[in-house]
């Protein structure tokens, strides 16, 4: 009797001890919060390696034949495209992307880190910008909630425009509250330097007006007017462009520089280094390496069987694609650009043209040319513009100056320069956008989501 | 002690007064013991006309209260039963071994020993023997085929290579659906681990590999719910429950050793040697002119400086020869109280694949000894130390891929060029024979596996158990990649440190008691459960030094730590009850608690009922002569299941990474960084939950010659835990764990045994199982029908992707080229999951030989053949040895009928197949093993010491008949024991053939 009641005892006294023994669920191996800067420097890191270089930009580099891969068809470069070929991109602008600049944003916010706030603003601006030129109307205003929203709506792409700028204006708020709490080495864009933020946000400003001048309820006249104010308050040197600088060493590369690796075997397009070729561009040898078999310019035609080694091909020069090349996110050339486009719009070519030159300019020196060289003079005076050629010869020059940028697809949507022919063995036209994501088609269902690749956006109707 | 010594009196005094009530009894004591003289603790003893029963005590003693001449049958689990007739008042009792009722023994969850007769539910057992006849080193490749119910991939050939083990189907979407391994009544782990993230891709090995299959006495595999109940969670997907060998107690020392010398031949794809490399037609010679196809020109008329191009095996540069042995010794004895066994063996492989090695040694002793008359315990003690080395294995970095696909014009040697760099005909990958020398991976294992088992009887009728064990094992793993400008890489080091231990104890109060024609068997238990892992990770990027193995010599060296910790707690409880030796009823209930999940739900209880009904107990002795058993089952079970690691509540911050190929983690270029978590956390997780009907017919004929088994189940997982599961990425979240997967799976199982000739110069036994199990997936996530293989409403594992499309009729649409056209969106393709499983196993002997052969076979259930796919683009197919222009049958969109126009072969093979092609039925009977064996007369033997030896051959995989499929052997699953990767063929090391010689002495 007396041993049973000894093991009843026991039983009861362990399942009593027991709640606290099974108190071990608390994660050693993973923070519960962290302050500002430890989420600003991956935050950065993820928009120059994942957005501005990530797989959907490989993709459109395709479509805007600057790249090739030496491999024969059928596959994403004659425009065979799965829903699930972009799930990693849309997981970048919302996982690693927007969900974490929003918390940043509502973190800096309520610890009166105004600078921080800005910088989340204005990154989220750059991302939602980027993610609705690649896929349209996407979710905004009901993402990020987590549980409590699984299925988020999306909103129309006219209305993320507005987000866009809305978030830019409120980053410029944030700036003039003066904090004297600035990032440091956490940002590897600008160091901490808001003054470079803050004509960062203008020049963003004008980006997305003028990707509206043919969007339906919206002129160019009015557009160009909004983008040329902004402009008065944007980049103004080289040394103001928004770029993420790689150091180099292995795990440091840039990463065009692994995308242009013996394993996926992209090259360069023979379209884009025959367009340089053709116009006697002196910047040739800086963009572009000789293939080390021939020593030869030589790019690769999609949809031609592989002609076997890489070494046959050019590769991007140093300044473009070394390991230690910074990605050129958002430039100086580019606000130049702008200001040529929306110059002309307003008031024509001659008043445009000092602009556009200035852009070209911007470029050459960047690329290591003395623009007051002969060569470079005799260049730019070759590609003048005149009210008949402007809107074509401004795009073809910024997109020299944006080379591997994804704006060159909006600027091709918008324009159609510079121009190109479908390649051989085309699946379909050229894509005028990607397809949704597999996840949201699975996650998410949403109308949108039957897009096909050649469907355009609202601003591309 | 004391309270003991008194009570034996007290007990006297009442018996005598209960003799004086009825004079014509009297009170008999008596033993009961075995033929070794041995005690015979729990034997029963009934009189034979009347109600009255006891149980021997734990020294055997037993006193009954009896009628002067009345009979006593007194029987025993394991012994013939026994009829006694009285004369007097003290009687000893000898039990004689039964081998018919030896083999009814069975062991049950938390090691209970039960008839098997009584069992309610479906179990099946395979001796020691027949695991040790198949030469796996791996327990669970051993396993394969031999178990109704049991589903086996291998991963592939490569020596120490993971398995996996499914018993009655998947039940969880992404959980692990793999078997509990219980070693003596204790869990041990088997985690498929020695892989390295980033490092050598490939499948690593699963844990259960340490175990030499030596030291096994029989293995019980518990299947259905019913059975594995008790074990509660960690045993909801089936328990394989092993049993080590012992010693014995008055026992001479009797040592045995036995050594295994096998050579192995890999299973290679078949493929093309008619055409060279090239393009079109046209030759290159990989020096100047690089491709990596095979589309060049007809190897007979191929002229290379005048002279016939000479061609080159791919496979001989390359390929080594595959030796194992395996030696293994042994002794056993024991005294009056005690026993002891030890055993030490040596298993080393050295694999067809250059630089991929197995050698294990391990040690394993047990000492059983009877501390006080009431009171035993046993110690034992597994040390094993398995190494592993291998290549890294897959499509990007295994040389393997490249060894399958190369031309054969091409000289492989040298393998480098006079500047030292590497020497290929083809771009993008490393040469095979510099990753041998420049790419290693391996791994060290030391573990221990400690079990203490006290029995503690101070009744006849009751016992207490307390059984402690653990599992400790520490893991070094070391990938080291030289620099690389083939596949631009720079060059890494990785090195891995894992210690995991895990403790489990059970404390358990068994009581058996019989009351008239009820035998009545209580058991609770209390059970605890620990376990924890420390993983240690550094790297260095970008190699500096040349053959300087350490990471220090990184240009960028990174570091992590991480760890685990999971608790359980778990109360038990069982009734079994036998009605008359005709009706038992089981009863169980558990209730666990786990740490994992939500504080306020982290308690579940469950439980199970069954009931069986031996019909033959009620058989005229006509009917008993032909079926001498039969019996019927019912049960109905539901477990509780945590079902998920450790910290899934939360949605902390990570370290960041890149993802670019070369990878890189924070701190990066100086600063520290962390993003939150992508996967969000959910704080109310609660435990999945099993339910399973299951009913079952056992039956013997003509004095068990003949057995029949068959059992039909019904299980049904609900609020399943998926970890990670896919929700819309703009809720800022990749995935999340959610509590609402539902998995169904149905089916059937038959067991056939016969002795089909049977006398003392030549027998003949078959054995034959049989297992269709159907399985769909009910739901995932409200609103979400697919997650990568999983489609609501279809079967587990389907392939999904890429197809061509096909009008209402299912006919392939072809364009004017004559080609195939790809369709717009991606479909399912395939189905992983075989019709049904059987296996075939036969044993002749003839005077003092043997034969035993087994086949094994599947039905359906699809494969990836990824090679195929590859070597189709390349032109080093079988299949692209044809090379002709042909129709491809299907309908033309231009004028919808059957189409007519020719498609030139290498534009059918490089630019129109799609991962749909790549799908094959994977159907196949293969010859697992055949075995001829001679054992040496004991005639022979008697003027020596030697007491037995035998010798045997042993061939594996000697024969495979896979009709649909155009790879070496489709019983494969190249990346790993995982749920997602299951029934693809890559290019992992093939499987082999191989030819066994073994040498087995007792002395």
């Amino acid at each position: 009797m007396k041993k049973s009641f000894f093991i009843l005892t026991l039983f009861i006294s362990t399942l009593s001890g027991c709640k606290k023994f099974l108190d071990v669920n608390t994660d050693p191996n993973n923070p519960v919060d962290v302050q500002e800067s430890l989420i600003l420097a991956p935050a950065e890191l993820n928009i120059s390696d994942n957005i501005f270089a990530g797989n959907a930009a490989i993709i459109i580099q395709n479509y805007l034949q600057a790249i090739a891969p030496n491999q024969e068809n059928p596959g994403l470069w004659n425009y065979q495209l799965f829903n699930i070929d972009v799930d990693g991109d849309w997981s970048a602008v919302y996982v690693g992307g927007l969900n974490n600049l929003n918390i940043l944003n509502i973190k800096a916010t309520a610890s009166g880190k105004s600078n921080y706030a800005a910088i989340a603003k204005i990154l989220s601006a750059y991302v939602l910008g980027t993610a609705t030129d690649i896929w349209g109307d996407i979710p905004y205003t009901e993402a990020f909630k987590g549980s409590a929203n699984f299925t988020p709506v999306y909103d129309k792409q006219e209305d993320i425009y507005k987000s866009v700028q809305t978030l830019l204006a409120a980053a410029l708020d944030d700036i003039a509250k003066g904090s004297t709490v600035v990032p440091g080495g956490d940002d590897y864009f600008y160091n901490g330097d808001m003054a470079k933020w803050k004509k960062l946000a203008y020049t963003l400003q004008a980006r997305y007006y003028m990707h509206l001048t043919r969007a339906p309820g919206y002129t160019a006249a009015a557009q160009a007017d909004n983008a040329l104010q902004a402009l008065n308050n944007g980049m103004l040197s080289n040394d103001d462009d928004l770029k993420f600088a790689y150091e180099g060493g292995a795990g440091n590369e840039n990463p065009w520089n692994l995308t242009f690796g013996p394993v996926t075997t992209y090259v360069l397009n023979a379209t884009f280094i025959e367009k340089l070729k053709a116009t006697g561009d002196p910047r040739l040898p800086v963009l572009v390496k000789k293939a080390d078999a021939t020593g030869l310019y030589a790019g690769r035609v999609i949809g031609t069987p592989p002609a076997g080694a890489l070494d046959s091909y050019s590769y991007p020069g140093n300044f473009i694609a070394a390991a230690s090349a910074p990605n050129y996110i958002v430039t100086w050339s580019e606000a130049l650009f702008l200001k040529a486009e929306a110059t002309f719009i307003k008031s024509g070519a001659a008043a445009a043209s000092p602009y556009y030159v200035q852009g070209i300019q911007s470029h050459f020196l960047k690329s290591g040319f003395d623009t007051a060289s002969a060569a470079v003079r005799s260049y730019i005076n070759s590609r003048s513009i005149t009210n008949a050629n402007a809107i074509q010869r401004i795009m073809e020059e910024k997109s020299i100056a944006n080379f591997l940028n994804i704006e060159n697809f909006t600027d091709w949507r918008r324009t159609g320069y510079p121009s190109i022919m479908k390649v051989l063995g085309a699946l379909s036209e050229i894509p005028r956008r990607l397809l949704y994501p597999e996840s949201e088609l699975l996650g998410n269902a949403q109308s949108q989501q039957t897009a096909k690749i050649t469907d355009r956006l609202w601003w591309d109707q | 002690m004391k309270k003991k010594l008194l009570l034996r009196p007290m007990l006297l005094i009442l018996l005598l007064i209960a003799g004086l009530a009825n004079a014509q009894n009297i009170v008999v004591s008596g033993k009961v013991i075995n033929d070794n003289g041995l005690p015979v603790p729990g034997a029963s003893i009934r009189i034979s006309n009347g109600k009255k029963g006891t149980a021997a005590g734990d020294d055997g003693t037993f006193s009954i209260q009896a009628g002067n001449k009345s009979t006593l049958v007194v029987s025993a689990l394991g012994y013939a039963t026994q009829e006694v007739t009285l004369n007097g008042t003290g009687v000893t009792i000898t039990l004689l071994k039964s081998v018919k009722e030896l083999s009814d023994v069975t062991v049950t969850a938390l090691g209970v020993k039960r008839s098997k007769r009584n069992l309610t539910y479906s179990t099946q057992e395979v001796k020691g023997e027949v695991l040790a006849n198949s030469k796996e080193p791996n327990l669970v490749n051993a396993m394969a085929g031999k178990v109704s119910g049991v589903q086996i991939t291998s991963s592939s050939g490569t020596a120490g290579a993971s398995s996996r083990i499914v018993i009655r189907g998947a039940t969880s979407a992404t959980g692990d659906n793999q078997a509990l391994f219980v070693v003596d009544g204790v869990p041990i782990n088997n985690d498929e681990t020695s892989n390295i993230g980033g490092g050598a891709a490939g499948a690593g090995s699963n844990r259960v590999v340490d175990i030499d299959p030596a030291i096994i006495e029989n293995i019980t595999v518990l299947k259905g719910a019913a059975a594995t109940a008790l074990y509660g969670s960690s045993g909801a997907k089936g328990v394989v429950m092993i049993t080590t060998k012992s010693g014995g107690t008055d026992k001479k020392p009797a040592l045995s050793l036995s050594s295994d010398l096998s050579f192995e031949k890999p299973l290679l794809p078949e493929r093309q040697t008619k055409y060279a490399q090239g393009i079109d037609g046209v030759f290159y010679d990989g020096e100047n002119n690089k491709t990596s196809a095979s589309w060049g020109p007809a190897m007979d008329t191929l002229k290379i400086n005048g002279a016939a191009a000479p061609r080159y095996d791919p496979f001989k540069s390359f390929l080594r020869k595959g030796i194992t042995s395996n030696s293994t010794v042994s002794v056993s004895g024991g005294g009056g109280n005690s026993g002891y066994y030890m055993s030490y063996s040596y298993f080393d492989q050295q694999g067809f694949i250059p630089k991929n090695d197995f050698k294990r040694h391990s040690i394993f002793a047990k000492y059983n000894t009877k501390i006080y008359k009431n009171l035993t315990s046993t110690f034992q003690l597994e040390y094993s130390n398995s190494n592993q080395t291998r290549l890294p294995e897959g499509a990007s970095n295994g040389p393997l891929f490249v060894v399958l696909v190369q031309p054969i014009s091409w000289n492989p040697l040298p393998a480098l060029n006079p500047d030292g760099s590497q020497r290929l005909y083809r771009a993008s990958r490393n040469a095979p024979l510099w990753a041998i020398d420049n790419i290693s991976n391996a791994s060290v294992v030391n573990r221990f596996i400690p079990i203490l088992t006290v029995n503690y009887t101070p009744f006849s009728w009751l016992t207490i158990t307390e059984r402690g064990g653990a599992d400790m094992y520490t893991e070094q793993d070391k990938y080291t990649e030289s620099p690389s400008t083939a596949i631009g890489l720079p060059g890494q080091i990785r090195d891995q440190n894992i210690n995991f231990r895990q403790f489990n104890n059970d404390l358990i109060v068994n009581a058996h008691k019989q009351f008239n024609k009820f035998d009545v068997n209580l058991l609770v238990g209390n059970n605890i459960y620990t376990n924890y892992s420390q993983n240690t990770n550094l790297r260095g990027l970008g190699l500096t030094i040349d053959d300087f193995n350490n990471v220090s010599g990184g240009q960028s060296v990174t570091a992590s730590e991480a760890h685990y910790q999971q608790r359980k707690v778990g109360y038990y409880a069982q009734a079994n009850i036998d009605y008359n030796r005709l009706l038992s009823l089981s009863l169980t209930g558990r209730y666990d608690g786990s740490s994992v999940l939500a504080r306020d739900k982290n308690f579940y209880p469950y439980g199970s009922a069954a009931l069986s009904f031996i019909f033959s107990e009620l058989f005229a002795s006509s009917l008993s002569d032909v079926m001498n058993f039969g019996k019927i089952r019912l049960s109905y079970s539901t477990v509780g299941n945590d079902g998920v690691g450790a910290y899934q509540l939360g949605t902390p911050y990570v370290l960041a990474s890149r993802s670019t190929s070369t990878g890189g983690n924070f701190p990066y270029q100086g600063q520290p960084g962390f993003l939150l978590s992508s996967t969000l956390g959910n704080p109310t997780l609660q435990n999945e939950r099993l339910s399973e009907y299951e009913a079952g017919l056992e039956t013997r004929f003509l004095n068990s010659r003949f057995g029949f088994e068959a059992s039909y189940f019904y299980r049904k997982s609900i609020d399943g835990i998926i970890p990670g599961v896919l929700i819309s990425n703009a809720t800022g979240y990749s995935g999340t764990t959610v509590n609402s997967a539902s998995i169904e799976n149905k089916g059937f199982e038959f067991l056939l045994n016969a002795s089909v000739v049977k006398n003392n110069i030549f027998g003949w036994d078959l054995t034959f199982n049989f297992t269709k199990i159907r399985n769909k997936v009910l739901a995932l996530y409200p609103g979400l029908t697919q997650l990568g293989r999983l489609i609501v409403g279809q079967p587990y594992n389907i392939f999904y992707g890429d197809r061509y499309e096909r009008n209402s009729a299912g006919q392939l649409m072809i364009d004017a080229t004559g080609a195939p056209i790809g369709a717009a969106t991606q479909g399912i393709v395939g189905n992983a999951n075989p019709d049904w499983l059987a296996g075939l196993n036969n044993s002749f002997h003839y005077k003092q030989f043997g034969l035993d052969f087994f086949f094994d076979m599947k039905k359906g259930g699809d494969v990836q053949n990824d090679i195929d796919a590859v070597a189709d683009f390349y032109g080093t197919s079988k299949a692209s040895e044809n090379r002709a222009p042909f129709v491809v049958e299907g309908i033309s969109v231009t004028d919808n009928k059957p189409n007519t126009v020719a498609i030139n072969a290498q534009t059918y093979y490089r630019n129109t197949r799609k991962y749909e092609s790549s799908i094959q039925d994977g159907t196949y009977i293969k010859l697992r093993t055949a075995s001829l064996y001679y054992r040496l007369p004991p005639s022979l033997l008697a003027k020596t010491f030697v007491k037995s030896a035998s010798i045997s051959v042993t061939g594996r995989n000697l024969w495979i008949y896979s009709p649909h499929f155009t790879g070496a052997d489709p019983e494969v699953s190249s990346y790993g024991a995982g749920n997602g990767v299951v029934g693809v063929y890559s290019f992992s090391t093939p499987t082999s053939r191989s030819i066994n010689f073994s040498l087995k002495l007792g002395f």
